[in-house]
């Protein structure tokens, strides 16, 4: 079952690898947009959960 | 005459005004989406409540002007019928396309899960409301994708050809339609400028409760990821921004004639006005200041590259005047009998200028009878108000940098988590709110406004797009839409406010009535 | 047949399914909206009514947008003609229908009477009256439309907007307003307990019976009505230029389909099985069976008016040859084949998540459970 859940994770990452790519190939902004997105998303999500790290440092160091 | 005049003026004053009242609100949505996915992902990833409880709170605001971009783009998906009928009739086979996609594979997506995010919370597990988050802020940026692939249509068509027997715009190649350079860059830009809203409707507020010491857990993560979320974004938009001008410059000359306020060729390299008073009347600037050199390496990436002033372009327009009056000429003999030949080889010989030959019928209703002063004045009307656009170009990139300035130093100092002892950060946060909104707006005024006078550019002039209205038609719906517009933003503005100033702890949103 | 034929009778059998779709699942919330003061006696009871559709209103209400997006690519001439000519008549349906999203999002965040009454009323607006004007627009395509065109294919509507509100067109609002109320009736009975139940199954039945009523009177009228029937000149694989035929007007012309293949009088067979059965079904209780039962019953409505005007779309009365028809008014071959295959691929995964959402909502809502909720309307 896990594996089977594995096997359709890698089948939808390449599927979506191989769009992307094509993507790139005829619309580069629109590939830009694909990628830009997903980072700023995710360095805004790490800038918040870098907070909660800060916090509980100055908390332990007080 | 002086009718259709009326008409036409008065359709454009009510296409821009519900267009610009709904991009007050569609910005937000396309960033706060995407915003509220990644507060969510924080939750979901490391479990923690406050994350949810941001995200439950962002998200009533969301949902709050969710419903008026739900309601004034209905108003959207009309206005081409209603008031831009010959239009919608001339470029439906081209334009229609993408809007039906719109609704098939953006709307569906976007109001299906829109529902669930708001009301599915108890109701499944963590990982799949994320999900739904996910999808929510991807229909909403979808939606604005196949809006401009559309849009990037009307500013620079070679996709679609004109056929003389059905008298309308054909589509050529689908492709082209989605991978046009314009579509590209005009959507990342536009999408991207929503995320810088999002991100300085967040910052601002969240600022605003800091500085009175509310919500501090709250208001001050939601800073932090405001922050990084806008300024990657304002980069992204900035960069974006110089790219799309980059195309649209070099598809529409008299667009950047309007932009940058240059009535006369220059010999390269050309400076660039960074403050001018232009007179349309007089096709000069009253007064200008100037940085020499500056804008042909700007625009053209070259030093030696010339660039075509108003002169040009005007005196350009009247040969492609001249050169497609005979296209025109063979339409009507081709209504009649679809397979004359001669007048067949006539169209196609001349087809290309077609578009500025209908423009030149404004001013010669019978062009084989058309003057030289016929020529001159809807030359003159080749350029579009210098005046608005260079200002509002100015406007839009002035805010633009700011905002990048202020989320750059906002990022640096939540980062190191002293941003709540900045007390003048903060203070500014608040004022800073209305510069997206702002440059939202200048931006469209800039990219429709400096497509005039066409509605697609080069090849139907917006004289001749309008509906076969009476004036009487025009101002029953104006006079409609002033006074249902203007009730609605009076109720959203109060329904924010209230929701902001009571902020996130406050119990319930919607109170049971006793 | 030649592929360009087959392509605008798929997107002609494609506007029906959209239509239906838009009537159904639209119509279901707009017979809410409009019987909202009548389901619900209580705010208490209002906001369970509310809250029943709460998450999926929008979501229904693409049907419309796409119904509208459609009619632009694959009919754009269509699309421009019936826009501007019904100007008017638009803009009320537009006006009526931008209140609704507000009605439900703002209606219930401010705990003050007055305003919520006032939003009760706007959501009645917004519900009857599109729903009368859907109607009573498809009663002026069988009627024909005032409209010519010029050389160019530039549009002329000639009518004033009051004939459009004419004896015939009304019936057909009444009976589109009371199919969607049945609609209404049958989900707030799915999904609601007690005195709000048997007030949709009250209404329901009344609705249908009724609805039913104004259908067969409405037959009735169109088998007197002046029909219009293409004599030469349009070809299925012509081009889409309206001007190259010639139309005439016949008393009776909207039978004339049905007297030739009488296998079509199961079409408006449909409307009186599903809604006769989904009377009963709801006088029963089962109203889950009622609902769909109404969808049969608004299949039957639609597909009655296209299996009559077929090929007709929107035929003009003052320039009869210049019709809108299947064969003259559609897009270009590559736009239609393009659009179907979007549509291939997009209506399954929209019909999947749409299902998904309605189970994950399902059950039932009252009030105590609006109470107890975060974002309930």
């Amino acid at each position: 079952m896990i594996l089977l859940r594995m096997l359709l994770y890698l089948v939808i990452s390449l599927v979506t690898l191989f769009l992307v790519i094509l993507l790139g190939q005829r619309g580069a902004w629109y590939f830009a947009w694909v990628l830009g997105t997903v980072m700023i998303v995710l360095i805004a999500a790490a800038g918040g959960a870098l907070l909660d790290a800060q916090e509980e440092a100055k908390q332990s160091g007080q | 005459m002086h009718s259709l005049q009326t008409v036409v003026d008065l359709s454009r004053w009510q296409f821009a005004a519900t267009a610009l009242y709904h991009f007050l609100f569609v910005p937000l949505t396309l960033g706060l989406s995407f915003l509220l996915a990644a507060m969510e992902t924080v939750y979901v990833t490391t479990g923690r409540k406050i994350y949810k409880d941001m995200a439950l709170f962002w998200g009533k605001l969301f949902a709050i002007n969710f419903a008026l971009g739900v309601a004034t783009g209905l108003t959207m998906e009309f206005q081409f019928g209603t008031n831009w009928s010959q239009y919608s009739r001339f470029v439906g086979d081209v334009f229609g396309a993408p809007l039906a996609i719109e609704g098939l594979m953006a709307f569906f997506l976007e109001s299906t899960f829109v529902g669930l995010m708001f009301f599915g919370w108890d109701r499944m597990s963590r990982g799949k409301h994320l999900l739904v988050t996910y999808m929510v802020a991807l229909g909403s940026n979808l939606s604005a994708l196949w809006i401009l692939v559309a849009n990037g249509f009307m500013q620079s068509p070679r996709e679609a050809v004109f056929n003389p027997v059905t008298m309308r715009l054909e589509l050529t190649s689908f492709a082209d339609l989605i991978f046009s350079g314009d579509a590209q860059a005009k959507f990342v830009h536009t999408s991207i400028a929503g995320y810088v809203t999002a991100a300085m409707f967040v910052a601002g507020i969240s600022g605003w409760y800091m500085l009175r010491n509310r919500h501090m857990e709250l208001a001050k993560r939601s800073f932090r990821m405001a922050a990084l979320f806008g300024v990657f974004a304002s980069i992204g938009v900035i960069s974006l921004g110089d790219a799309l001008g980059f195309i649209d410059g070099g598809a529409q000359p008299a667009k950047l004639v309007a932009m940058e306020a240059m009535w006369k060729t220059r010999t390269p390299p050309a400076g660039f006005n960074v403050i001018a008073f232009p007179s349309q009347k007089q096709q000069r600037n009253l007064y200008e200041i100037q940085i020499p050199k500056l804008l042909t390496p700007l625009v053209t990436r070259t030093m030696d590259t010339v660039i075509p002033g108003a002169d040009e372009v005007e005196n350009q327009a009247m040969v492609r005047m001249k050169d497609g009056i005979p296209a025109v000429l063979a339409l009507k003999t081709l209504s009649a009998d679809p397979t004359n030949q001669p007048a067949l080889a006539q169209f196609k010989a001349h087809e290309q200028d077609m578009g500025y030959a209908l423009l030149l019928k404004r001013y010669a209703p019978d062009l084989r009878a058309a003057t030289p002063a016929d020529y001159q004045r809807a030359a003159r009307a080749v350029i579009p108000n210098v005046a608005v656009i260079f200002w509002s170009f100015r406007v839009m990139v002035l805010a633009g940098f700011s905002m990048l300035f202020y989320l750059g130093v906002a990022a640096y100092c939540s980062l190191n988590n002293r941003v709540q002892d900045r007390r003048w950060l903060l203070k500014l946060a608040p004022w800073l709110i209305p510069a997206p909104f702002i440059a939202c707006e200048a931006g469209w005024l800039v990219a429709e406004m400096g497509r005039q006078p066409w509605t697609v550019y080069g090849v139907l002039p917006t004289w001749m797009s309008v509906s076969t209205h009476s004036v009487g038609y025009l101002v029953f719906s104006l006079t409609g839409f002033v006074l249902i517009y203007s009730a609605f933003i009076v109720v959203e503005a109060y329904l924010m406010l209230k929701f902001i100033r009571k902020g996130p702890d406050e119990g319930r949103l919607a109170a049971p009535l006793h | 047949m030649e592929l360009y034929a087959v392509l605008k009778i798929t997107w002609w059998l494609l506007l029906g399914v959209l239509l239906i779709g838009l009537a159904v699942m639209v119509g279901m919330d707009m017979g809410i909206g409009a019987a909202l003061r009548y389901f619900g006696r209580t705010d208490g009871e209002r906001r369970a009514v509310l809250n029943m559709i709460g998450p999926h209103w929008d979501g229904n209400q693409v049907w419309f947008i796409l119904g509208g997006g459609a009619v632009f690519a694959a009919w754009p001439t269509i699309y421009a003609t019936a826009f501007s000519g019904l100007y008017i008549v638009m803009l009320l349906l537009l006006w009526s229908m931008i209140i609704r999203p507000l009605g439900f999002e703002y209606r219930s965040k401010l705990p003050s009477p007055s305003w919520r009454n006032l939003w009760d009323w706007g959501l009645f607006v917004s519900g009857l009256l599109p729903m009368v004007i859907f109607g009573a627009a498809i009663g002026n395509m069988l009627l024909g439309v005032p409209f010519h065109f010029n050389w160019y294919l530039e549009s002329w509507y000639t009518g004033s907007f009051i004939s459009l509100f004419n004896p015939f067109a009304i019936l057909c609002g009444l009976m589109s307003l009371l199919l969607a109320l049945y609609q209404g009736s049958a989900m707030v009975m799915n999904r609601g307990e007690g005195a709000v139940r048997e007030r949709a199954r009250r209404l329901g039945t009344w609705a249908g019976l009724l609805a039913l009523a104004l259908f067969t009177a409405g037959g009735f009228w169109v088998a007197r009505l002046s029909g219009y029937v293409v004599t030469s000149g349009d070809d299925p694989a012509g081009p889409a230029m309206p001007l190259r035929k010639i139309v005439e007007m016949v008393q009776g012309a909207w039978l004339h389909n049905f007297s030739a293949y009488p296998v079509l009088w199961l079409v408006p067979g449909l409307t009186y099985v599903g809604v006769l059965a989904g009377v009963w079904a709801l006088r029963r209780g089962w109203s889950h069976f009622g609902w769909w039962l109404g969808a049969l019953g608004w299949i039957g409505t639609i597909g009655t008016v296209g299996a009559a005007m077929f090929p007709f779309m929107m035929p003009s009365s003052s320039n009869p040859s210049q019709s809108l028809t299947v064969w003259d008014a559609s897009s270009s071959q590559t736009t239609l084949l393009w659009m179907l295959g979007w549509t291939i691929v997009f209506v399954p995964i929209v019909l999947i998540y749409t299902s998904w959402a309605f189970w994950i909502m399902r059950g039932k809502v009252t009030p105590a459970h609006v109470e107890g909720n975060d974002h309930a309307y």
